[in-house]
């Protein structure tokens, strides 16, 4: 890889480095913030309509988006897919860390079936059916539907829950790859800070949701 | 207590041929350990249904878990079989070769892959020729408590087996070659090719193939931090990763 050998470094090292780091930055980043925009859903349709659209009427939002969230998310799902099948089943060794190891990569494989269903429903969809702009409506009309309400809300739920478990979990992991936390006291540290950015990020989506369960 | 031990080992003849499942029954002596059960066996190779057996084959030395050489898997957790209590085991005792290595017969496996990863990380002293280099540095007495613990390594494989990373069609090195790597590393004299160390590491197979599992610091049985070593070999990359972007 030409990339690799200009940073002096072997591919295989250098694509699992940027692996760890684009699941924090950028996209790790971007799921804070978009969990953030989510608690407008409490504001009404309007307020909520002009906060989403007010990032599309820059003229780079698309660009941005498919520049700093697309290709950085789409390289470290699918690296993270390739390395799902580097592992061995051990199911003997019952260690909490290695239930973890699991629903990290468990978890990852259902929040990138989740982002596809996820961008069909909220993004290319209402482009291509020309109903683009109000969002709020079609997520509450979509979570409200009598036929697939209940199966829509089910995929946010799982969905969004998974996202803030693989973030909150990969930040613990990442700072042991980057030598971040290095003894076992302070690896504790980062678990417990981690585990409660899980508790955060999990109440205010759940209370984003409430708005249009 | 129970007048009998029964025992249910994982034979395999040859290297190429299929493993089987074997079952012994033996008296039950007090306070025994595996290795201890293993000899009852050898000297009487008579199957449960009665059959002669060939004897079953494992390796073992020190027979005080210092060697690493009879670590095998009981009841499906890696363990030396010399430190593993009859007593303190659920009845039947499973016995299996571990599986990250190719198996010689039986429960004898070949681990030279571990000890090639020793050399790939350069894990020793380096010293050129045989003048006289004079006294080395002083290691202080925190230097000292880590080297130490570190040091306890035998290389008998519990963290590889343990590790859901490392498999028989890959190349990853593995805890134990990390956390020496680390160990070299530190040492005052051995550190001049810190740099080729972190070079291997960086490398197919090197430490970005950890997946953070941190099964190796449960099964190693000399308690050695090795989730600290990789965290810490993860910090030395990380400089070296900058160090390559920025300065080389």
């Amino acid at each position: 890889m030409f990339f690799a050998e200009w940073c002096f470094m072997d591919s295989h090292f250098l694509t699992r480095r940027i692996h760890s780091l684009t699941g924090v930055v950028p996209v790790g980043l971007f799921l804070v913030y978009h969990l953030y925009l989510q608690l407008y859903l409490h504001s009404g349709a309007e307020t909520y309509n002009n906060s989403v659209n007010s990032f599309y009427d820059s003229p780079l939002a698309i660009w941005a988006l498919v520049i700093v969230v697309y290709i950085p998310l789409f390289f470290h799902a699918f690296l993270g897919i390739h390395l799902i099948f580097e592992t061995t089943v051990q199911p003997s060794y019952t260690y909490f860390s290695h239930l973890l190891y699991w629903l990290q990569r468990i978890s990852g494989i259902g929040v990138l079936l989740f982002i596809i269903a996820h961008v069909w429903n909220a993004q290319l969809g209402p482009w291509m059916a020309g109903t683009w702009g109000t969002h709020f409506e079609h997520l509450s009309s979509g979570f409200s539907n009598p036929e697939s309400g209940m199966i829509t809300k089910t995929v946010y739920l799982f969905g969004v829950l998974g996202a803030v478990f693989h973030f909150a979990n990969g930040l613990n992991t990442f700072c042991m790859t980057w030598g971040i936390a290095l003894t076992p006291k302070s690896q504790i540290r980062i678990r417990i800070f981690s585990i409660l950015l899980f508790l955060i990020l999990s109440a205010s989506s759940l209370y984003a949701l409430a708005a249009i369960w | 207590m129970p007048d009998t031990v029964t025992l249910k080992i994982k034979r395999q003849d040859s290297e190429t041929s299929d493993s089987y499942w074997e079952t012994f029954t033996i008296p039950y002596i007090p306070r025994s350990n595996v290795i201890s059960c293993l000899m009852d066996i050898q000297a009487n190779p008579v199957n449960a249904k009665g059959e002669e057996v060939t004897p079953v084959v494992w390796e073992s030395n020190c027979l005080e878990e210092v060697c690493g050489a009879c670590t095998m898997v009981i009841n499906g957790k890696v363990h030396q079989s010399c430190s593993a209590l009859v007593d303190q085991l659920e009845k039947p005792i499973s016995l299996e070769p571990m599986s990250k290595f190719p198996v010689v017969r039986d429960l004898a496996v070949d681990r030279a892959r571990m000890f090639g990863a020793l050399k790939k990380v350069q894990a020793w002293v380096t010293a050129d020729g045989y003048h006289d280099l004079g006294p080395g540095e002083r290691e202080s007495t925190s230097h000292q408590e880590v080297a130490y613990k570190l040091s306890e390594c035998m290389t008998c494989g519990c963290c590889v087996e343990a590790c859901p990373q490392y498999s028989l069609s890959n190349n990853f090195l593995g805890a134990a070659a990390i956390s020496q790597s680390r160990l070299f590393n530190m040492h005052p004299t051995a550190k001049n090719i810190a740099d080729e160390r972190l070079d291997t590491l960086m490398q197919k197979g090197g430490i970005a193939d950890c997946g953070n599992a941190q099964n190796c610091v449960e099964a190693c049985p000399k308690s050695i931090p090795l989730t600290e070593s990789i965290a810490e070999m993860g910090r030395q990359v990380s400089g070296k990763f900058w160090r390559n972007i920025f300065q080389a």
